[in-house]
């Protein structure tokens, strides 16, 4: 084949005839193919990561019982909370079962042991299935506590309101139940509990004390019982509209709904964020076949006497043209290669810059990445067609 | 002479010139596009965050315990304390006061609502400001509601107008008794006596909580209603804040005093809370830590992330621009092979390359400018809703970075000019 072996010839001498130009043109498919690929790979992760960032928002699903918006006496039974998948794809979903009652408190001070418990005071208790409802309603905690020694007592966390009404202090004892302290008290009825923290919510938490779910149960004979469900579902959010849908179909019996204050709010971030991040990459591609271009067009017009010569002895204008073409594609793939693998590696820090931890880099971003800057190679080398008008003879008589 | 042979490098070659200038312009406009978004953005993100409500709670000091479950409080009307609605104006007086987005004071009681050929229905009763117009101190106006605090609730109709017999309805409650727009209800508190007149359902809304199956009648009604006029029991606000650092997380009381007016005048959601205790005398100003610690982290993360776009879009800008002034110059290898056979120093030949270089910059600089300034716009109002405002700063580092890119993009290629022998390169080797 040795028209296939001239051509090769040709483009390894087209590329070779000028080291500087060479550099210039690599420089700019190479650094543009690493932005655009740096910047891909972290629209897609950062997307992602924002989402899993909603995390720190808490909650944003809760599961009710059906029609008992205002009223506390419908409860879910405890099952459902084994009814409702862990993982969304390959996210985590929070959940947290908790039980609501109004009853009476009274404080056993550990800084002053000698006195008698106070009054009792009637508080919400809200008593919770598992530990994440930490994670679900984010707080910050004011006081903390281990307990010392063993200890058979439950362990529970005030909000802080409550701690201040009752001048409630961590490693304090409560005492839990319906008519303390009375004659009618009845011994199945009370408990006490541990006071391993206080922790500011700045909401109706406020007010309550968080006590083990069974405890509450067992107190309210409410066995197997809980008011409402709180959940965490990650995702974009069609996701996490999607999910309650499915969700609702499977609970029948429950009333599943969206806390509209955080999925909105998230929703209307997230576009924001996406928006940017995709106008960017858009913004980085045009720049880079700009770039192409104005090189382009310096070769378009260094290269008028190679292309005359060519027409001159035979050269088709079609066949003059690939061999360009060929070359601008070569160029785009060269520095797409190695750009793209410098964007994709520089994505990874940046991640752990912006979002802590390393982008996971993703194999699609990088053919993608590469094509996109071989496309804009060719786009770049439109000047190129020049050529095509050129008429030798004006060419070889020096004529501009 | 110097003067002629730089027009003269114009007019001879008004394309290549055009191209460089129209690269140079269109990587400037980007940079400026990134540059005036992203100055612009922090303050824009900062209100697009409070989109999710308000961030800080005020409640009266001497309040017996709330009882709430599920946004109802189950305390009787008259247990606990209110707090005056006169003071709410001083709110706008504080050193943030800017940063105060809105504010919104609720009545809470449980009322008896008698909805048109229905029975009397023991409700909850909410009263607040929709858009309610607040007298500040120094004479001004502030219009604020929960539409501010609250943006996320929905109205289908409209809301009440104030002093009038007018009330909005929950969704569900709407949907479980039948009420629809247009319709009246009877409110009544404690033991009724007499059917009351009625009120005009101007609305329904719907909030995705516990107002759902509520009622929502203006300040004033729900403050007759309860008699308790001119008073409150809660108070959201919604301020603009920046995210708490370990500096804002310190307790105020051990900080130095330098240090401490560092930290008032820093719009930390716990300064701004201490602003407002100082105002409003016997509130309780608590952090929402949902919303507030959420709105920090993200914030924080997504302001380096556009920061770094910003500097990507920024450095693929440069090397536009360097590539397009490095090409002008290796193509004009004859020009400067001549200059040279005629006599001209390199660093004469330097000196008018780069004259030449600075001049395109500068026009080109200034025409990306402009036309930056419109996408900014264009980007601005298609993804925040708001076109960014004039900065000089951006113009400055844009004119400084068209100068610095094109003169750095011609430098290599100017020295490798400088080393040419102009015998090869006159004889077109």
């Amino acid at each position: 084949m040795p028209d296939r072996k001239m051509f090769w010839r040709i483009i390894r001498r087209l590329l070779s005839a000028n080291r500087g130009r060479l550099f210039v043109i690599l420089l700019a498919l190479g650094a543009g193919a690493a932005i655009t690929s740096a910047l891909l790979n972290l629209q897609v992760d950062a997307k992602r990561r924002l989402t899993t960032e909603f995390r720190a928002f808490g909650a944003n699903v809760i599961i009710a019982p059906r029609d008992s918006r205002g009223s506390t006496s419908a409860t879910l039974h405890q099952s459902i909370l084994q009814r409702i998948p862990t993982r969304i794809g390959s996210n985590e979903i929070f959940s947290v079962g908790l039980l609501y009652a109004v009853m009476d408190v009274a404080v056993d001070s550990h800084a002053r042991p000698q006195d008698v418990p106070s009054k009792p005071t009637p508080v919400v208790l809200a008593g919770y299935s598992t530990d994440t409802y930490r994670k679900l309603l984010p707080s910050r905690t004011l006081e903390s506590s281990q307990p010392t020694g063993w200890t058979d007592m439950s362990l529970c966390y005030a909000g802080s309101n409550v701690a201040r009404r009752l001048n409630l202090h961590a490693r304090d004892s409560l005492f839990i139940g319906y008519h303390l302290g009375s004659l009618y008290a009845d011994v199945a009825t009370q408990a006490q509990c541990f006071v391993q923290g206080i922790d500011s919510y700045g909401g109706p938490e406020d007010n309550h004390i968080f006590v083990n779910l069974e405890l509450i149960q067992k107190l309210e004979h409410l066995q197997g019982r809980l008011s409402v469900v709180e959940l965490r579902i990650p995702g974009t959010p069609q996701e996490i509209s999607a999910y309650i849908a499915s969700l609702q179909k499977s609970l029948p019996d429950a009333d599943v709904r969206p806390i509209r204050q955080f999925t909105e709010g998230e929703a209307k971030i997230y576009n924001r964020i996406s928006g940017i991040l995709s106008a960017t990459v858009a913004l980085v591609l045009v720049l880079t076949a700009l770039c192409v271009m104005a090189a382009m067009t310096n070769v378009a017009m260094e290269r008028r006497n190679d292309v005359g010569l060519m027409k001159a002895i035979g050269g088709a204008t079609r066949r003059v043209l690939r061999l360009f073409l060929a070359e601008a594609a070569l160029l785009g793939l060269t520095g797409g290669v190695l750009g793209a693998a410098i964007g994709i590696l520089l994505s990874m820090w940046l991640g752990k810059e912006v979002f802590g931890i390393a982008a996971r880099p993703r194999l699609i971003v990088y053919p993608v990445s590469v094509a996109l800057t071989i496309i804009v190679a060719i786009a770049g080398a439109y000047p190129l067609r020049r050529l095509a008008n050129i008429r030798p003879a004006a060419v070889f008589r020096g004529e501009a | 002479m110097f003067l002629r042979l730089v027009a003269d490098s114009f007019s001879r070659r008004p394309r290549h010139k055009l191209l460089t200038g129209a690269a140079l312009a269109l990587g400037m406009a980007v940079a400026t596009a990134a540059l005036s978004v992203s100055l612009d953005v922090g303050d824009r993100l900062a209100s697009e965050f409070r989109s999710l409500g308000a961030n800080l709670l005020v409640t009266p000091q001497a309040d017996s315990l709330p009882l709430e479950i599920g946004g109802v409080d189950y305390r009787p009307v008259n247990a606990g304390a209110y707090l005056p609605e006169s003071d709410l104006g001083k709110l706008k007086t504080i050193f943030w006061r800017n940063n105060i987005v809105g504010f919104a004071p609720i009545v809470e009681i449980q009322a008896h609502v008698l909805p048109m050929g229905g029975t009397w229905l023991e409700t909850p009763l909410i009263g607040t400001w929709a858009e309610h117009e607040v007298s500040l101190p120094d004479g001004r106006t502030f219009s604020t509601g929960v539409t501010k605090t609250n943006p996320w609730w929905r109205i289908d109709g409209r809301w009440f107008s104030e002093n009038t017999k007018e009330c909005v309805v929950g969704t569900e409650f709407a949907m479980k008794n039948g009420v629809k727009i247009g319709d009246s209800l009877s409110i009544a508190t404690g033991g009724v006596t007499k059917i009351p007149a009625p009120e005009k359902v101007t609305g329904i809304l719907s909030s995705g909580g516990p107002e759902d199956n509520a009622v929502i009648v203006s300040l004033a009604r729900a403050q007759v209603l309860a008699d308790k006029p001119s008073q409150y029991r809660k108070l959201y606000v919604s301020a603009l804040t920046k995210p708490e650092d370990d500096f804002g997380r310190r307790d105020p009381s051990t900080l130095a005093p330098a240090d401490y007016d560092r930290w008032f005048c820093t719009p930390y959601i716990s300064s701004i809370a201490l602003q407002i205790r100082q105002v409003l005398p016997g509130a309780d100003v608590r952090v929402i830590r949902r919303v507030a610690d959420g709105e920090g982290a993200i914030l924080t993360r997504v302001r380096t992330l556009l920061w770094l776009v910003t500097f990507a879009s920024l450095l693929a800008a440069a090397l536009a621009v360097g590539a397009s002034s490095a090409a002008s110059v290796i193509e004009r290898r004859t020009e400067i092979g001549l200059m040279k056979a005629l006599g001209a120093g390199s660093g004469t030949v330097g000196f008018l390359l780069a004259a030449e270089q600075l001049l395109l910059a500068f026009v080109g600089g200034g025409l990306g400018y402009a036309l930056g300034i419109l996408l900014a716009r264009l980007v601005g109002q298609k993804i925040f809703g708001v076109a960014p405002g004039f900065s000089f700063l951006v113009l400055a580092v844009t004119i400084g970075l068209a100068a610095i890119v094109t003169l750095l993009g011609s430098a290599i290629p100017l020295r490798r000019a400088s080393r040419y022998e102009p015998a090869p390169i006159l004889r077109g080797e």
